[in-house]
């Protein structure tokens, strides 16, 4: 529609409307919000990361002045596990904990000490059982049930192309991704409310309004209608709030007690609490023509779901179905696992899988470059996916996905000025108090080239709903508003919805309802799916309300009835009017609405994916979109610090909605990214993690990310609302790999584990990068016949690479 | 959390108070006995005005039973307080003990209160090493709260002015009940400080010479040292000393190497050899691996990183602090930089 002279459209930078708060301190987040009377919830927690569960008396507890109520396993009244794709971790711990951290029950109180002082007087009776921490053993036959559903999350073999077939350069190796945590800033709090009607409302930072809903209503035993949420101001997820977490326990207590209660983290909880990135054990094999076509590609994934399933199934796919990455392969067979163990439960974060396997398949193809003594662009341009190809899923590659053109866009970009003599401080790696020599720094540059699914996969239809309301405000000016359940996350939502509304109602004052369960599902927020989902929905709704404002004027001028039918080809909307040249027609939009609101609901859904079968064939992902990253990096070769000195990024964007919010979002994933190559790990000893506070667990700074140098590529994406495609996620997953190759070339040594440290950049005794004596395949496990090079993460000369 | 500012006096809460304001001085009582919680437990806080009052109260807290905090900045308590931790009944805060925030220069000595912050230190060009150690400290507004004092109190592995002031042979001053006592570093961290104790100064030699400190971690700001390095030169008492931090549970002197410096620099033009400096960061090296008891393995840095990476530093330190005669090819500390291989 014809929004000409509306400002705030499609295609602007419109700002934040919560830009202002949140960088000025006032914003609330969901645990800034109180009300009078109510109770403070605290959470109990195991020491243990596995545990027989005896006797939780919480007499004395119960007993101390202050405390309101006491919830454990036994006075959950419905369902007592909840899961996002399989209902496998219990509400509270019962019979056996299995990760250290878990929830065994929570207190309300009326204030955070007296709830505090009441966790430690709850005796719980732990009778402490070996942990298996070890992802690559709890398959083995021998190995111990952790759960009643046993220690496999799901297996995925993808088979295409011939087996056994192979070029003859050949480059195979192990890697390893360490643990990730989403480590959004604000953390995880909800208000919660027990109602007359016998249900409860929340007001929660969450992904995804009504997963949590239909979790807490069956673990409640109470109807969905009666479980009501609101989005509270959230801080940051990342994927991190896609699980329920402490929603179900602070609606236990708020029933148990009749008053409102406040359930929050603290920074320790939170880094325990919420599920974390899949720690990763991939090897790979690739093989080539003399002149560098990919012949065939084999990789096997172990994920390490830790102790519950979480979206462990959904992450695998994504890892397996993307393990050879934006590539043709003629011959793949790429296999997978998730497991269960006695770790921290991992599921949703940023790139969902497939920055774990970019992070191989992208050390494979510089190996291969350097096996082939081929420049490491020349080798993926030459092998750069394009549409119409055939992927290892058998899924014909949709356009747009300029693969090509992003790895050769980037390796265009201006190069930084080389590192001086002169050069001090910040500029130099480990910055003003490493003082590094100038003389011992190397400077490196590394590309990464990835594709990342967009929406959900393997057939779900994960629809997004909206409501949309035309009406006038009490001084008679048009007004939009918006309800839609999309939780708004800070991926800027909140503007987009502005932006629809203003575009296709030519009307500018827009208004967003809370986004409650009141309407129906957006899905979650995630996968990069809601500007394209709830964008097309909010879309959608609004072209409805226009079809029946354009309907109403030209009924109410008596214009034909084929014209009252169709009246988009005879009215449109300019800028506040409704306009009809051939009829000679301009009434305002407010005058139309005399008459009364026009309301509309409207639910998007994306083209329909399949399944994988057990070849793993199918037509899992419904689009992609690719990014390129180019990484210069300094390192200070004695001490193996690095500094990233700047980052380059060509991205397959579609049409862009909001330049100012696509540069937040590349320039966060990028960063986000940058935390995993170099710093960002929860790193558990025996099932415990030994880092949960941001002293320990490091975040990049200001100081360690350095301006991004970005393009766009804006080819429209044909099946999406204005041709938008996703944008959070595919810098993350090319911001490591790039980075990592960034270091090998300035250090001349492959690296296999992320993040890199500096212990795996100097000469040291012994190289710790790898666990050793691991079940991984390795040379016996290819096919017969084939030359295989040495075994790595064995040889610490290490690379196996051959030519 | 702390709420602070209030000036009601005499609230009173829990017993540690109601004991507590029958001994204490009047004139200490309503300066604020303000309640606060941190954590689980709910405690007292007291604010003195002078080391007398302070000393008074934490004597009186000591006889009442009562778990007493001393409060500097509040970067390490505070946080220790929330997570249970610590417990305190009584914290006594020193904030406005204005005798405390008093740095200042002798003859040949430099005194700094234990009130005196990183940000007070920063700028300081009596002891540029000492600044150079203060500027490096986490982030501006931790330098801005945190304390001398408190960062003796905490005795971090790897603390910044730790290190600095174990290679400056720093001194302690501390007043109890029992009056004042003076003792040196090493002896204060091993002894630890009676429980009626605060520290009220500490004391080092002015500068004689170059002093650099080096520290490292894993990013490019605001970070926790893994290993930190302190090498001060005493041009006129031809001494070079040099501590390390992040190996062992405390800052370690690294003896053997000091006195192989002694020895090789030439002490008239202050130049040593290039290879004199390799051999000083590889006797670092051999030195750290023999520190015991080692730092525990904790989230990052293996422990032959940290040896390797304190041989690194202090070659580096080294080499800065003196003229390095004969320079490689590779430039004047190239081809010592990579020394200290064990
Ligand atoms: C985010 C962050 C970053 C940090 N970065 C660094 C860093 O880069 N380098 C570094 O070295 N440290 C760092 N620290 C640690 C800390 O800030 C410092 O060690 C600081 O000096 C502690 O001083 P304070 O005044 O805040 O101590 P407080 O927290 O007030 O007290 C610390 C301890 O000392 C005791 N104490 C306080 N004053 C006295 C006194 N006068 N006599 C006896 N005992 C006393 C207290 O009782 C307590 O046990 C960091 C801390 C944080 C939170």
């Amino acid at each position: 529609m014809g929004g000409e002279a509306v400002s705030g459209g499609i295609g602007r930078s419109v700002r934040r409307p919560d830009g202002p708060d949140k960088a000025s301190g006032v914003f609330r987040y969901a645990g800034d919000l109180r009300v009078p009377g109510m109770l403070h919830a605290r959470t109990l927690r195991s020491p243990h990361p596995r545990a027989r569960l005896g006797r939780i008396d919480a007499a004395a507890a119960r007993r101390l002045p202050g405390v309101a109520a006491v919830v454990t396993a036994a006075d959950v009244p419905g369902v007592a596990t909840y899961g996002l794709i399989v209902a496998d971790q219990p509400v509270f711990a019962a019979a056996e904990v299995r990760y250290a951290g878990e929830p065994v029950a929570a207190v309300a109180a009326v204030d955070v000490a007296t709830a505090r002082r009441a966790l430690a007087a709850i005796e719980v009776d732990y009778e402490p059982l070996p942990p298996s921490t070890d992802p690559e053993r709890v398959l083995a036959a021998d190995a111990e049930s952790l759960h009643p559903a046993g220690n496999l999350f799901r297996e995925i073999d993808i088979r295409h192309g011939e087996p056994g077939v192979d070029g003859p350069v050949v480059v195979e190796d192990r890697y390893v991704v360490g643990m990730q945590d989403q480590a959004f800033l604000a953390p995880e709090a909800a208000l919660v409310s027990p109602a007359a009607d016998g249900g409860v409302d929340l007001l929660v930072a969450t992904q995804w309004l009504h997963s949590d809903r239909e979790q807490l209503a069956a673990c409640l035993g109470i109807p969905e209608n009666l479980v009501r949420l609101t989005l509270a101001g959230v801080g940051g997820a990342f994927g991190g709030r896609e699980d329920v977490t402490l929603q179900i326990h602070g609606a236990l207590l708020a029933r148990a007690t009749g008053a409102p209660v406040r359930i929050a983290y603290d920074r320790v909880e939170s880094f325990l609490g919420h599920p974390h990135r899949h720690p990763a054990r991939m090897w790979f094999r690739h093989t080539a023509t003399a002149d560098g076509e990919l012949v065939s590609v084999q990789a096997n994934v172990v994920l390490d779901g830790g102790a519950y399933a979480s979206s462990s199934p959904a992450v695998l796919a994504n890892a397996v179905t993307h393990a050879a990455g934006p590539y043709r392969v003629p011959h793949t067979r790429l296999r997978g696992v998730a497991v269960r163990t006695n770790n921290p439960p991992c599921g949703a974060m940023r790139g969902f899988g497939v920055p774990q396997v970019t992070i191989g398949h992208e050390a494979q193809m510089d190996r291969l470059a350097d096996a082939l003594g081929m420049d490491p662009v020349e080798l993926r341009i030459r092998n750069a996916v394009r549409p119409g190809d055939v992927l290892p899923t058998g899924q014909v590659l949709g356009a747009p996905l300029p693969a090509r053109e992003l790895i050769q866009l980037v390796a265009a970009r201006p190069l930084p000025p080389p590192p001086t003599a002169d050069v001090t401080g910040l500029a130099l790696p480990g910055g003003l108090p490493a003082a590094a020599e100038p003389g011992r720094v190397r400077r490196g540059v590394g590309y990464a080239l990835a594709y990342k699914n967009l929406l959900f996969s393997e057939g779900m239809d994960d629809s997004s709903a909206a409501r949309v309301r035309l009406d006038l405000t009490d001084d008679g000016t048009p007004r939009v508003r918006v309800h839609s359940a999309c939780a708004e996350v800070g991926q800027g939502f909140v503007t987009i919805a502005g932006q629809i509304a203003r575009t296709e109602l030519g009307v500018e004052q827009v208004v967003l309802a809370p986004a409650d369960t009141a309407v129906g599902s957006a899905g979650s927020t995630s996968a990069s799916r809601q500007t394209w989902m709830s964008g097309g929905a909010v879309r959608g709704a609004c072209v409805a309300v226009a079809d029946r404002l354009l309907a109403r004027v030209a009924r109410a001028a008596d214009l034909p009835a084929e014209v009252v039918e169709a009246p988009r080809r005879t009215l449109r909307i300019a800028a506040g009017h409704i306009v009809g040249v051939e009829a000679g027609l301009r009434i305002g939009i407010a005058d139309a609405l005399a008459e009364g609101p026009i309301e509309a609901d409207y639910t998007f859904h994306h083209r329909r994916t399949t399944a994988l079968d057990a070849e793993g064939q199918g037509d899992p992902h419904v689009a992609f979109a690719g990014a390129a990253h180019r990484a210069v990096v300094d390192v200070d070769i004695d001490l193996g610090l690095v500094r990233v000195v700047s980052m380059a990024l060509a991205q397959d964007c579609g049409t862009v909605l909001n330049p100012l919010s696509l540069r937040g979002q590349v320039e966060g994933g990028t960063a986000q990214g940058l935390g995993l190559a170099l710093m960002e790990e929860l790193i558990t000893v025996d099932g415990v993690v030994v880092n949960p506070t941001f002293h320990d667990y490091l975040l990049p700074t200001i100081a360690d990310v350095p301006d991004l140098d970005f393009v766009a590529v804006t080819e429209p994406q044909p099946d999406a609302p204005y041709g938008v495609k996703g944008v959070g996620e595919a810098p993350t997953c090319t911001a490591t790999p790039a980075i990592v190759a960034a270091i090998r070339a300035a250090v001349g040594r492959d690296l296999r584990r992320v993040p890199v440290r500096p212990q795996d950049l100097v000469d040291l005794p012994t190289r710790p990068d790898l666990p050793t004596g691991s079940d991984l395949p390795t040379g016996s496990d290819v096919p017969a016949g084939v030359d295989v090079p040495t075994r790595a993460g064995v040889d610490p000369a290490g690379g196996a690479s051959t030519a | 959390m702390f709420r602070r500012g209030s000036d009601r006096a005499g609230a009173v809460h829990g017993p540690a108070h109601t004991v507590l304001a029958a001994v204490l001085p009047p004139a200490a009582v309503p300066v604020g006995v303000v309640p606060v919680t941190a954590g689980g437990t709910t405690s007292a806080m007291f604010r003195p005005r002078t080391v007398g009052e302070a000393v008074e109260m934490l004597a009186a807290a000591h006889d009442s039973g009562a778990a007493v905090a001393l409060l500097g900045g509040g970067t390490d308590l505070v946080p220790a307080l929330r997570s249970g931790e610590r417990a305190a009944e009584v914290v006594v805060a020193l904030r406005r003990v204005l005798e405390l925030r008093v740095r200042g220069a002798g003859a040949d000595s430099l005194t700094i209160g234990a009130g005196v912050t990183y940000t007070d230190l920063a700028g300081w060009s009596l002891s540029p090493g000492l600044a150079r150690a203060a500027r490096v400290v986490g982030s501006v507004q931790i330098r801005n709260t945190g304390t001398v004092g408190g960062a003796l109190g905490s005795a971090r592995p790897a603390g910044d002015l730790l290190t600095f002031l174990t290679a400056a042979d720093a001194e302690v001053l501390t007043t109890s009940p029992r009056g004042s006592d003076r003792l040196p570093l090493p002896r204060f961290l091993a002894e630890g400080l009676a429980p009626d104790a605060l520290v009220t100064a500490v004391r080092l030699a002015r500068p004689g010479g170059p002093q650099v400190y080096l520290k490292i971690g894993e990013r490019q700001a605001a970070y926790p040292a893994v290993v930190s390095c302190a090498v001060l030169v005493d041009r006129v008492r031809h001494r070079l000393t040099c501590a390390v931090g992040g190996v062992g549970l405390l800052p370690a002197r690294m003896e053997a190497a000091e006195r192989y410096a002694r020895d090789e620099v030439d002490w008239s033009t202050g130049t040593v050899s290039s290879a004199a400096a390799r051999r000083f960061g590889d006797l670092v090296v051999e030195a750290a691996t023999r520190i015991t008891p080692a730092l525990p393995a904790g989230p990052r840095g293996s422990a032959e990183y940290r040896w390797h990476a304190a041989g690194v530093l202090a070659g580096r330190a080294f080499a800065r602090c003196l003229h390095v005669t004969a320079p490689p090819a590779s430039g004047p500390v190239g081809d010592f930089a990579a020394g200290g291989q064990p």
